[in-house]
C-alpha cells in the first residue's frame, strides 16, 4: 500500500503526518509560516519523509486542512471582487436578507452591515430567463460589454455573476462570464452562479458565488504554489483538500470551488473525532480541537457530526457565526461547530486592572515566550508551563524562566499579584474560553453535555481537556494516541467525496404515470447522468471505483422545503419514483405528526460520488523504552503538588490523577479524582471519579 | 455550577423547541408568503397563560398574540375538558387573535393528566373569505368583512383533524389546498414543539421544568425591573398621527423603580375601517418599544411583561371592540410605538420616524391564486447614526420576512422586474434616514391589488431639524409605461396582464441639520447610492 501523507495548517502550528506501507505513522510539528504557509509545511514533509526513510516518489495522496479560506473571509483580506445580476436588482446585496433578530430587533442603536460588494462595484446587465428557464429578453451584449469595461477599469481580482433563474438556464450567465474575462487579465476568476450552486433563490445563490469568488483566487494561487513545492520535492501525488463536510476535494476541485473549504481545517477535528469514538463504541461526542490560534468544539450525535446547509460568514452570537439573518448566508454542507479565538498562543494583558487573554496571539512567530524565539509577551502556554503542566513541546526545549519573567512584568506586576497565581488564573480563563465554544454547541441548543464523551485534539487540547470536561460535568475524556496532530491523524481516512445538486422540478404522479410522464421521467434520469458525469470528473474517478448516491429533494406540491430522499441505484423509473415517494410520506409523517398522502412533486435531482479512503486504523504506537516515571511539582487546586510525570510511550495499565503525561506534541493533566486507562488503540480514556 | 448549567440548559431547550414548531410550520406551509420568507411565529406557554420562550423569528406583536389569546381558550375549553392530542384554532381579534388570516393554533402538554403547558404557533394564512382575497381588504367596514370568524375551537384531537369543521374552513377559503396546507403546517409545529416539551419533562421531571420556568422567568422579571428602574420616575407624553389624521397618544409614567405604566387614554376613537389595533396588537408594540430602552439581549418572555403596565381603552384606536375591524393595525401600532419613542427621549435626542410596513396582495381574476407580500420603509435616523435601510418594520423581522423573486415567479404568474432600493429616500439630516425601497411586480395574467399603507401621505418626520423620509407609494404602471397612483388603502383595483404594481416604501426621517452632515460622509453618500 503506498505512503500517505497530511497535514492541518493551522495558526501556528503546521502538523504533517506520514502513513507508510507499513500501517506505521510518522509526525511532525513544524512552526506555521504565515507569509507563505507552504513553507512550513513542505518543513514538516522533509522531515516525515526523513524519518520514515520514505521516497517523496513513493507518496501516492496528499491530503491537506487548511484555515485559508476561513481565514480570507474573517480577516477580509480575499480580492477585490466586482458583482453582476440582472437589471433591476443591483441593491441585491445590499438589501440581503438582514433579519434583525434577539437582541438587534431591541437595539436602537442598531447599525447595518455593510454589504460584502459596495454598490460602487456592483453592476447589472438587461436581460432576463423566466423561471421555466426560457429566454425573455437575449442578454443585451453591448451592455455587457460596457460592464465587463467598467469592471476592468476596476482593477478588481475576480467577479462573482448571479442572473436570475441560472439555475434553470446559465446560457446568459455563461455568455457574460465570457464577455466579462475577455476584458480582464488572463486567468481572472469570473464565477457564475450556475457553476456554484444552481439552485433557486438568487440572494443565497448570489452570496455563495460571491464568496467563492473572493477565496478562490487566493486558493487557487495557494494550492497551485503548494503544487509545486511539493513536486519540485518530487512528490507527485494528488493534493486532496478538506472540504467543510468532511469530505476531501480534489485541489483543483479546491480552488474553482474555494467556499466549500470554509470549514475545512476545523472540520477535520470533528471528523477525527467521531471516528476515534466510533472505534470505541462512544457515539456522543464533543470534540475539542485546541491549537495555539484558535479552539473549537463540534457535536457528535449518534457517530454522526451535525451539518449544517446554511453557513453565516460574519454571523452574530455564534462563535463562527450559523445564527440565520445575520452575516453573509453561504448554501454548501458544513460540519456544524464554534471556534474561539483563543488558543495556547493568546496573550494574557492586564486590561485596566482586569486579566484578560487573547483575542491577540503570539502566533508561531514570535510565538510564546517560552519558546525563546524573541517572544516577550505570556501567553496561555507560558501560563501552564509555570503551573508544571508543560514539558517540551514538539521539538522545542521551552524556557520556564522567560515564561515567568513575561507574566511578572505584564500580568502579575500590573495587577499586584504572584507570578503563580497569575498563570493560574491564565489558565482558568482559556479554559472558560473553551468552555464558550463546547457552550454553543450544546448547552445552547438545549444539548446536555454530560452524557458525551470529552475528545481532545490538538497540541494544547490535552492540558485542558480535563479540566475543561469538569466545567460541565462530562465524566469521560478521551485522549487519543498522538492527540497533538490529532486532526491531521483524521485526514488520513477522509474519503473523496464531492456534492452536485441541480434544481428538477416535477410532480411525482407525473414521473410515475406510463404515458405522460415518460419524457419528464426521461430528463430526470438524464439530469441524473449529467450529474454523475460531472461529480465523477470531479474526483477524477472516471475509472471506476467512486460510490454514487442519488437523492431527491421531495415535497408535497405547493411547498417550499424539501425532504432529501435516496434512490435506490439503477435506472429510474416509475417505480423507484414511487418507492421514494413513499418513504417520503412516511418520513412526513415521523417528522410532522401528520399523516398525509396529497400529490408530492420532485425539487432537486442531487448526486454524491465519494472514493473511499481506505479504511485502515492506525495502529498502536509501538511500545518504545519506557521513562522512568519522574516526579515534578505541579499547581492543583491553590497549591502545588509533586505529582508523578510519565510518559505517554509504552504507557500500559491504569492511571490514576493527579499526573502528568508527557508525549511530544502535547502533555496531558489528570486532574485530582480523574482515573484512566489506555486502550489497544493506544488512547488514553479518563474517567472522573464519583 | 451543575444546577446553574442544568437550568441552563432548559431554558436553552425551550428555545429550541419554539425554533423547531417555527421551522417546522415554515418547512411545511403552502402560503409563499410564509414559506419563501421564513415568518412563522411559535411559543411555549404555561397553563397560567406566562410567555415562556419564543422562536427566533417571531415578531413580538405575534407573540403578544398567542400569549394574550391563550387564556380565552382556556375560558372557552376549561382545562378538565381538554385531552391529550386535542389542539385547538382561533383568530377572533376581541380575543387575543390579530384579524381573520393570522391563525392561532394550541395544543396542550399534559403533566399527571392536565394540561400544565400549550405550544402555540401562528401564521398569515394563505385565504380565510372576506371582501378582497388574502384579507387585506382596507374597505371592511366590519369584522365580518374581514374573513370568516373562528373564536377558540377544536381543531384536532387524539384521532385527527377535526374533519368537519376543516371542511366548514376549505369552503370558505378562496384557496383552500392552501388554506388546509397551512393549517396543517400550524398543527405540525405545535405537534412537534410539544413532543418535545415531553421530552424536557421525561429528562427534567415535572417539578424540575416547572422549577425551571419559574426560576427562568423571576430572572427575566428581575433584570427588566433593573433595566426599567434606569428610566427617570415621572410621567412623559407622546403623540403620533396616522396618515388619515387619526392620533395616538400615550403617557409613559415610570415609577423608578422598573415598574412602568403605559397609559394610552386621550387616543381617538375606532372608527369602522381597519385602522384599529387590537389590544394583543397594541400590547406587542408597547413591549417593543419598552424593550428597545432596556438591555437588548433579555430574553422575552413573561418576564418582560409582568412589570409593564398598559392601559389601552376600550373602543379607541388601540382596542377596538366589536364588530370594528383590526386587521390594518401595523399602522396603529407603529404609530404607539413612535408615541412611547417620543415620550421615553429627551426632546431632540430621539429618534426620527420610520418608514413602516408596506402590505399587499395580488390575486387572480380568472383563477385563484394570490400573492401577499409587504415591504419595509427605511428606519428613522438616530442622534448618532444613520438609519438603517428597509428594516423599518418597528416589531423586529427584517428584509428575511421579504421573499426572494425567483421561488415568487416560479410559483405565480407575475414577474418580479425589480427590486432596489430608492436613492435619496432616507430623510436628509446631519444622520440620514434608511433607505426605502421600489418593487415593480408585473402581471401576467389579469388580477386584483389591495394595498395597505401608512405614512405615505404624511411621510416619517425628521427629528432635530432633520428633513421627512421621502413618501412611498402603490403605483399602476400601464403597458405604455405610464403610471397612475393606487390608493394608499386601495381595495381590489384592476391591474391587466402586461401591466404592473409598483410598491414604493416610505424612507425613514434624517436627524440633525443637512448642513450638519460633513463632506466626506455627503461624497460617500453619492457614491453608495444614498443620494439621488
Amino acid at each position: 500500500m503506498s505512503v500517505t501523507l497530511a497535514s492541518d495548517v493551522g495558526g501556528t502550528f503546521t502538523d504533517v503526518v506520514l502513513i507508510g506501507g507499513d500501517g506505521r505513522v510518522h509526525v511532525a510539528k513544524t512552526l506555521t509560516t504565515p507569509g507563505d504557509p507552504a513553507e512550513g509545511l513542505l518543513h514538516g514533509v522533509e522531515q516525515v519523509l526523513g524519518d520514515a526513510g520514505v521516497a517523496p516518489g513513493d507518496v501516492g495522496r496528499f491530503v491537506h486542512a487548511t484555515t485559508l479560506a476561513t481565514n480570507v473571509i474573517l480577516e477580509r483580506t480575499g480580492v477585490p471582487v466586482a458583482f453582476v445580476t440582472t437589471e433591476g436588482f443591483g441593491s441585491m446585496l445590499a438589501l440581503g436578507r438582514q433579519a434583525r433578530v434577539e437582541e438587534d430587533r431591541y437595539d436602537l442603536a442598531y447599525v447595518q452591515p455593510e454589504p460584502p460588494v459596495p454598490l460602487s462595484r456592483t453592476f447589472t446587465v438587461p436581460e432576463r430567463i423566466t423561471a421555466a428557464g426560457e429566454v425573455l429578453h437575449p442578454l443585451d451584449e453591448e451592455a455587457a460589454q460596457e460592464v465587463a469595461e467598467r469592471i476592468a477599469r476596476e482593477g478588481v481580482a475576480a467577479v462573482a455573476i448571479c442572473l436570475l433563474h441560472s439555475y434553470a438556464n446559465p446560457a446568459h450567465e455563461e455568455r457574460l462570464a465570457e464577455i466579462v474575462a475577455a476584458r480582464l487579465p488572463a486567468g481572472t476568476p469570473v464565477v457564475a452562479s450556475s457553476a456554484v450552486w444552481p439552485e433557486i433563490g438568487e440572494y443565497e445563490r448570489a452570496t455563495t458565488t460571491l464568496m467563492s469568488a473572493y477565496v478562490g483566487p487566493v486558493m487557487a494561487s495557494y494550492l497551485d504554489r503548494l503544487g509545486g513545492r511539493l513536486r519540485a520535492l518530487g512528490i507527485d501525488a494528488p493534493v486532496h483538500v478538506m472540504e467543510s463536510a468532511g469530505g476531501v476535494l480534489p485541489a483543483a476541485l479546491a480552488a474553482s470551488r474555494a467556499v466549500y473549504t470554509i470549514e475545512s481545517g476545523p472540520a477535520a477535528g470533528v471528523v477525527a473525532a467521531a471516528r476515534l469514538g466510533a472505534r470505541r463504541g462512544l457515539a456522543d461526542l464533543v470534540s475539542f480541537d485546541m491549537g495555539g490560534t484558535t479552539a473549537k468544539a463540534g457535536l457528535v450525535r449518534g457517530g454522526r457530526p451535525g451539518i449544517t446547509h446554511e453557513f453565516q460568514v460574519g454571523g452574530k452570537g455564534s462563535f463562527g457565526g450559523r445564527r440565520p439573518g445575520t452575516g453573509v448566508p453561504i448554501k454548501v454542507p458544513a460540519i456544524d461547530l464554534a471556534e474561539v479565538g483563543s488558543g495556547g498562543g493568546s496573550i494574557a494583558w492586564a486590561d485596566a486592572g482586569t486579566l484578560r487573554v487573547g483575542p491577540r496571539s503570539a502566533g508561531a512567530d514570535p510565538g510564546p515566550a517560552c519558546y525563546g524565539r524573541g517572544g516577550t509577551l505570556p501567553t496561555v502556554t507560558d501560563a501552564n508551563l509555570v503551573l508544571g503542566y508543560l514539558d517540551g513541546f514538539g521539538g522545542f526545549a521551552l524556557s520556564a524562566d522567560l515564561a515567568r519573567a513575561a507574566i511578572a512584568e505584564h500580568v502579575a506586576g500590573p495587577l499586584g499579584v504572584g507570578v503563580t497565581e497569575a498563570a493560574a488564573a491564565i489558565h482558568d480563563i482559556a479554559n472558560a474560553q473553551m468552555g464558550a465554544a463546547v457552550h454553543v454547541v450544546t448547552v445552547r441548543r438545549g444539548i446536555d453535555p454530560r452524557g458525551h464523551t470529552l475528545v481532545a485534539l490538538g497540541g494544547a487540547a490535552p492540558t485542558h481537556a480535563a479540566r475543561l470536561a469538569e466545567r460541565f460535568g462530562i465524566g469521560r475524556v478521551l485522549v487519543p494516541a498522538l492527540a497533538g496532530v490529532g486532526s491531521a491523524l483524521g485526514l488520513l481516512h477522509a474519503d473523496l467525496a464531492i456534492e452536485r445538486a441541480r434544481t428538477f422540478l416535477a410532480p411525482v404522479g407525473a414521473l410515475t404515470s406510463c404515458s405522460a410522464g415518460a419524457g419528464l421521467l426521461g430528463a430526470l434520469a438524464e439530469a441524473f447522468a449529467g450529474l454523475e458525469r460531472a461529480a465523477l470528473a470531479d474526483l477524477a474517478a472516471g475509472g471506476g471505483g467512486a460510490a454514487v448516491t442519488r437523492s431527491v429533494g421531495m415535497r408535497f406540491a405547493g411547498q417550499a422545503h424539501a425532504f432529501t430522499v435516496d434512490l435506490p441505484p439503477g435506472p429510474i423509473t416509475p417505480g423507484t419514483v414511487q418507492r421514494a415517494a413513499e418513504e417520503f410520506y412516511k418520513r412526513y409523517h415521523e417528522s410532522y405528526g401528520i399523516d398525509l398522502r396529497d400529490p408530492a412533486e420532485v425539487t432537486t435531482a442531487r448526486v454524491r460520488a465519494v472514493l473511499p479512503a481506505g479504511a485502515r486504523d492506525l495502529p498502536a504506537p509501538a511500545p518504545g523504552p519506557r521513562a522512568a516515571p519522574g516526579t515534578r511539582p505541579i499547581w492543583l487546586d491553590g497549591a502545588f503538588r509533586e505529582v508523578p510525570v510519565l510518559t505517554r510511550a509504552g504507557l500500559t495499565g491504569e492511571i490514576t490523577g493527579p499526573c502528568v503525561i508527557t508525549e511530544p506534541q502535547s502533555s496531558l493533566l489528570v486532574p485530582p479524582g480523574w482515573r484512566g486507562t489506555v486502550d489497544d488503540g493506544g488512547a488514553i480514556l479518563l474517567e472522573a471519579g464519583p | 455550577m451543575t444546577d446553574d448549567l442544568t437550568a441552563e440548559i432548559l431554558r436553552n431547550a425551550l428555545c429550541v423547541a419554539a425554533e423547531e414548531a417555527s421551522i417546522v410550520v415554515v418547512r411545511s406551509a403552502y402560503s409563499t408568503f410564509i414559506v419563501e420568507g421564513a415568518d412563522a411565529a411559535a411559543a411555549i406557554l404555561d397553563a397560567r397563560g406566562r410567555l415562556v420562550a419564543h422562536s427566533l423569528s417571531t415578531a413580538l406583536i405575534q407573540c403578544a398574540s398567542l400569549r394574550s389569546a391563550l387564556p380565552y381558550v382556556l375560558k372557552a375549553h376549561p382545562a378538565e375538558t381538554m385531552a391529550p392530542g386535542d389542539v385547538f384554532v382561533l383568530n377572533d381579534v376581541y380575543q387575543g387573535g390579530i384579524h381573520a388570516n393570522d391563525l392561532l393554533v394550541f395544543r396542550p402538554v399534559f403533566v399527571d393528566g392536565a394540561p400544565a403547558y400549550f405550544t402555540g404557533t401562528l401564521i398569515h394564512v394563505a385565504d380565510l373569505s372576506g371582501l378582497s382575497a388574502g384579507g387585506m381588504a382596507s374597505d371592511a367596514t366590519d369584522v365580518y368583512l374581514e374573513g370568516l370568524q373562528l373564536p377558540p375551537v377544536r381543531i384536532a384531537t387524539a384521532d385527527g383533524l377535526v374533519d368537519d369543521l376543516v371542511r366548514v374552513l376549505a369552503a370558505n377559503s378562496r384557496t383552500p389546498d392552501k388554506l388546509v396546507g397551512d393549517l396543517r403546517a400550524l398543527i405540525a409545529g405545535a405537534n412537534v414543539a410539544a413532543r418535545r416539551l415531553e421530552e424536557i419533562i421525561e429528562t427534567h421531571t415535572p417539578d424540575g421544568l416547572a422549577r425551571g420556568v419559574a426560576d427562568y422567568l423571576a430572572h427575566t422579571e428581575r433584570r427588566m425591573r433593573e433595566g426599567l428602574a434606569a428610566l427617570p420616575a415621572g410621567t412623559t407624553h407622546g403623540e403620533y398621527r396616522l396618515d388619515d389624521g387619526h392620533r395616538i397618544q400615550v403617557a409613559v409614567t415610570a415609577d423608578g423603580r422598573g415598574g412602568v405604566e403605559v397609559d394610552f387614554t386621550g387616543t381617538d376613537e375606532q372608527v369602522p375601517l381597519p385602522v384599529n389595533s387590537g389590544f394583543s396588537q397594541t400590547h406587542g408594540g408597547v413591549m417593543y418599544a419598552i424593550r428597545c430602552f432596556v438591555d437588548p439581549a433579555l430574553p422575552m418572555n413573561e418576564g418582560c411583561f409582568a412589570p409593564v403596565k398598559v392601559t389601552m381603552p376600550l373602543g379607541s384606536l388601540v382596542h377596538c371592540t366589536r364588530p370594528f375591524p383590526g386587521g390594518g393595525r401595523f399602522g396603529a401600532v407603529a404609530a404607539a410605538e413612535e408615541a412611547i419613542f417620543a415620550a421615553l427621549s429627551e426632546a431632540g435626542s430621539g429618534p426620527a420616524a420610520s418608514g413602516i410596513l408596506q402590505a399587499f396582495s395580488i390575486s387572480g381574476v380568472t383563477r385563484p391564486w394570490l400573492h401577499m407580500s409587504f415591504d419595509l420603509g427605511g428606519a428613522g435616523a438616530r442622534a448618532d447614526h444613520d438609519g438603517a435601510d428597509a428594516t423599518g418594520a418597528l416589531f423586529g423581522g427584517g428584509r428575511n420576512i421579504v421573499p426572494q423573486a425567483e421561488p415568487i415567479e416560479a410559483r405565480l404568474p407575475v414577474r418580479v422586474e425589480r427590486v432596489e432600493l430608492v436613492p435619496g429616500s432616507g430623510g436628509a439630516g446631519r444622520h440620514r434616514g434608511g433607505r426605502g425601497t421600489r418593487t415593480v411586480i408585473r402581471m401576467l395574467e389579469d388580477a386584483r391589488v389591495d394595498t395597505r399603507g401608512d405614512r405615505l401621505l404624511r411621510p416619517p418626520p425628521g427629528a432635530a431639524g432633520g428633513e421627512p423620509g421621502r413618501p412611498g407609494g402603490y403605483y399602476r404602471e400601464r403597458a405604455d409605461g405610464t403610471r397612475e397612483p393606487l390608493g394608499t388603502k386601495a381595495t381590489r383595483q384592476p391591474l391587466a396582464a402586461g401591466e404592473a404594481l409598483i410598491v414604493e416604501t416610505s424612507g425613514g426621517g434624517g436627524h440633525g441639520d443637512p448642513a450638519g452632515r460633513g463632506p466626506e460622509a455627503v461624497r460617500r453618500d453619492a457614491a453608495e447610492g444614498r443620494t439621488a
